[in-house]
């Protein structure tokens, strides 16, 4: 009964209410424009809390601890790295460290340390550290 | 007769249909409200992203329907966000448009979103189902959403506590705030014990000369950019009534005496001053031209700011003149604080400044009391307590609740050009506060910004009413007792807690918590470091001073550290009642080398800089804590670097066994100091 009623009640005022039910849902409203979001903030303090020292500022692998390290960090604002480690992978190093990976055990294992969130909004922070040509 | 049953039908046939119509109103309404076309989105959005025929199906069968989230602990508050968004906790809608997004994790998501509901972190109108009451766009709406930029105002609401983790934006605001001691001025719920570290002006007669106090009142940040105090803007006659006033005042009489004392000793040594500059690590809590931490003003100037007796005086003396100093008092001798004070007098001195900058000033007493009136008008009182009378109210408006501030009730004057939002009035109150109008009292700070924005967010966390108990985080830590008597006096005296932490009390200078100091280091180690203190973390600027500290202080000290700051969790032993294979040594030190330990510490030549070099580890640690940390270091300070390697007992074990046979040889001890 009242989804009849509902239908006739949309079919007569069709012609001029259509347009705008059928309208795309609003975008968020827009907000001041944040400069990182919450989740890249999370990851960026994170990373210059725990990882900075040896990985650097921008990534490229030059922090205040890494020249005591042999081999050096890897430098992440390299295009070519970013391009060929996933997320995935990217999350896996962190969690297990370098030797859990066959790399090198100076890099710690965080997986007991950080928490699943925490490492992917590493990785997510990592992300915007690429060196992007100008 | 017919005619007029026709025309009754008639009647009553347009009647009906006006009725029908009328009925059909609200229904219609509610039909074409903008929340069933987001949910037809979001059905549409769903399936196409489904992975399988059975997940498709689930968002084709979604009813139209209004959701809300029920928070029964929550004063019964009711949240329909998921109306519009309804993809909070669906991980389809990772990265959808809005409104469909899935909310990213955070602490409480998506783990407690049936308990916390939307608004008690966003703000905004949970009831509402029109988006434009919901966001509390409207200049008077009770409740706007708080912008995603200062979103962590809403993590403030229940966590009260300074430091709030996974929230850096506001714990740095509440830092921001503490810092420039607007707590001083403005009430804010639980602060209510906060007392200004500004000097008491107790004795600027006889301290400095009437053209630096000048200079200072117009602008003190340009005098010492460590300051913490604001910029009045005020007035060049002002500033003469204020200069006399200051100058009118009566010095402590202990004070003038020791300063008049200390101005008649011979010179001292400037030579021996630097070293003894040096090795007391002034610059871990001052700067040198801007070298140091900042947290105590530059003194690449001091000499002319301040007289050689009050300066001598000051420093064998800190807290006769400035009770609530964080400042220490070192144990200097005579002619060591004689030394420094020379070589303050050779280098660090204002070369530019005017000539008699030190030249007292000869008081007008008619300025003078007109300078007394504007002290207290201008607010001077809140922070330099000069024994006027004790404050009863706060000088600046309270605080509480300005985060549930309707932007219609805020006085935005002149400042037409401002959005009408209470971010952006609180924004513009913090950079420019005397832009609103004329006669305002609040003074400039200059916060820029970042800092700004950190500011706002911590404003935004005050709500009028405190949230409900089942709301109230655990507490992070008991307060652990400081002990009194003779032991309290030397804590006072050293101002141990201006850079250490103690249970929750403390400064954030030093990176190590004397909470469970007693079961952390070896006594007779304690001793020796406390008499002198050499450098435990080498990447660190922030050294702790070499007070001077007496054997028997030190002792005394030591003592106290083991007996009352212990954790009963940490055993004296913890081999006992463990295999004898537990403690093999070099099982551990493979271990050690193949967990890239080195990385961070030192052993013999090699290793990073970034932990505690460990040569001399059996010295300083305690087995009971080295293995305890190795359990897991982060139970010991959260923020701790080390990571957590989940060694087993007997790893940790084997570890503390290799570290237990690090000693030092003689050559490799540190030294540093004499004594």
């Amino acid at each position: 009964m009242k989804r009849s009623f509902m239908m006739a009640m949309a079919l007569i005022s069709m012609a001029g209410c259509s347009k705008k039910a059928r309208e795309a849902p609003p975008a968020a409203v827009a907000a001041e424009a944040a400069p990182l979001s919450y989740e890249l903030r999370l990851g960026r303090e994170t990373y210059r809390h725990y990882c900075m020292i040896c990985h650097g500022e921008g990534g490229a692998g030059d922090g205040f601890n890494a020249f005591n390290l042999d081999p050096h960090p890897r430098d992440y604002s390299d295009p070519a790295f970013q391009k060929k480690k996933t997320d995935a992978e990217l999350a896996d190093a962190i969690r297990r460290g370098g030797a859990g990976v066959g790399l090198s055990a100076l890099m710690p294992p965080w997986g007991h340390t950080l928490s699943d969130a925490q490492i992917s909004q590493v990785v997510l922070y990592i992300r915007t550290l690429e060196h992007k040509p100008e | 007769m017919k005619t007029d049953s026709l025309k009754l039908r008639r009647v009553l046939a347009i009647t009906s249909v006006i009725f029908l119509f009328a009925l059909a109103i609200s229904p219609a309404k509610n039909y074409f409200r903008e929340y069933r076309s987001i949910q037809e989105h979001f059905r549409k959005l769903g399936t196409s992203r489904a992975r399988s025929l059975k997940e498709a199906q689930a968002y084709q069968n979604h009813p139209v329907a209004i959701n809300q989230i029920w928070m029964r602990d929550f004063d019964n508050r009711v949240d329909r966000c998921t109306t519009c968004h309804q993809g909070v906790s669906d991980a389809t809608m990772a990265k959808a448009p809005e409104p469909h997004r899935q909310h990213p994790s955070t602490a409480h998501t998506p783990s407690d979103i049936e308990r916390m509901g939307c608004t008690s972190c966003h703000n905004g109108e949970g009831l509402a189902t029109v988006r434009a009451d919901a966001h509390g766009t409207t200049a008077d709406s009770a409740s706007p959403l708080t912008p995603l930029v200062n979103i962590e105002a809403g993590c403030g609401r229940c966590h009260t506590t300074d430091v709030v983790p996974q929230a850096a934006l506001l714990s740095r605001g509440r830092a921001l705030i503490t810092k420039a001691g607007c707590y001083a001025c403005h009430s804010v719920r639980g602060h209510e014990q906060f007392r200004s570290e500004a000097p008491p002006l107790n004795s600027i007669a006889v301290k400095t000369g009437g053209e630096w106090v000048r200079q200072w009142l117009k602008d003190p940040r340009a005098m010492d950019p460590n300051s913490t105090m604001p910029n009045f803007q005020l007035e060049p006659q002002q500033i003469e009534e204020l200069a006399n006033y200051l100058f009118s005042r009566p010095v402590k009489l202990e004070l003038a005496a020791a300063i008049a004392a200390a101005s008649a000793e011979a010179p001292g040594d400037a030579v021996n001053g630097k070293k003894v500059f040096s090795e007391s690590r002034c610059i871990s809590c001052h700067t040198v031209e801007g070298k140091g931490n900042g947290s105590a003003p530059e003194l690449s100037k001091v000499a002319s700011m301040a007289s050689r007796g009050w300066l001598l005086a000051f420093i064998r003396d800190p807290h006769a003149f400035s009770p609530e100093t964080r400042m220490p008092r070192y144990h200097f001798s005579d002619s060591e604080s004689r030394d420094l004070v020379a070589y303050f007098e050779s280098e660090f001195k204002d070369f530019g400044a005017p000539e008699g900058i030190l030249n007292p000033l000869h008081v007008n007493q008619t300025l003078a009391e007109k300078g007394a009136k504007a002290f207290r008008s201008l607010g001077c009182f809140s922070c330099h307590d000069p024994g006027q009378g004790t404050i009863k109210e706060k000088f600046g408006p309270d605080l509480n609740g300005l985060g549930d501030k309707r932007a219609a009730s805020l006085d935005f004057g002149r400042r037409i050009d401002l959005n009408r939002t209470l971010a952006a009035w609180t924004t513009a109150k913090l950079s420019d506060p005397r832009s609103f109008s004329a006669g305002l009292k609040m003074p400039t700070y200059g916060f820029k910004g970042d800092d700004t924005r950190a500011i706002v967010t911590a404003l935004l966390s005050l709500g009028s009413q405190p949230v409900p108990e089942a709301f109230h985080p655990s507490p992070g830590g008991t307060p652990t007792p400081i002990p009194g008597g003779a032991i309290g006096k030397l804590v006072q005296q050293y101002r141990c807690l201006s850079c250490h932490q103690i249970g929750t009390q403390g400064g954030d200078i030093s990176t190590a918590p004397l909470t469970f100091e007693g079961s952390k280091v070896k006594r007779d180690w304690l001793v020796n470091y406390l008499m002198v203190s050499f450098t435990i973390r080498p990447i660190l600027e922030e050294r702790m001073p070499i007070f001077r500290i007496p054997r028997d202080e030190a002792e005394k000290l030591a003592d106290a550290m083991t007996s009352f700051y212990v954790n009963p969790a940490i055993p004296e032993d913890p081999f006992a009642g463990r295999p004898a294979s537990d403690q093999n040594a070099a099982e551990g030190q493979r271990l050690f080398v193949s967990n890239g330990c080195r990385a961070c510490h030192i052993v013999g030549a090699s290793g990073g800089y970034y932990g505690p070099p460990l040569t001399d580890a059996s010295s300083r640690l305690k087995p009971g804590w080295t293995f305890k940390w190795l359990k897991g270091p982060q139970a010991w300070r959260a923020d701790v670097r080390c990571p957590n390697y989940g060694f087993t007992d007997t790893d940790a074990l084997r570890l503390t066994a290799y570290l237990e046979t690090l000693r030092a040889t003689s050559a490799q001890k540190p030294s540093g100091g004499k004594k």
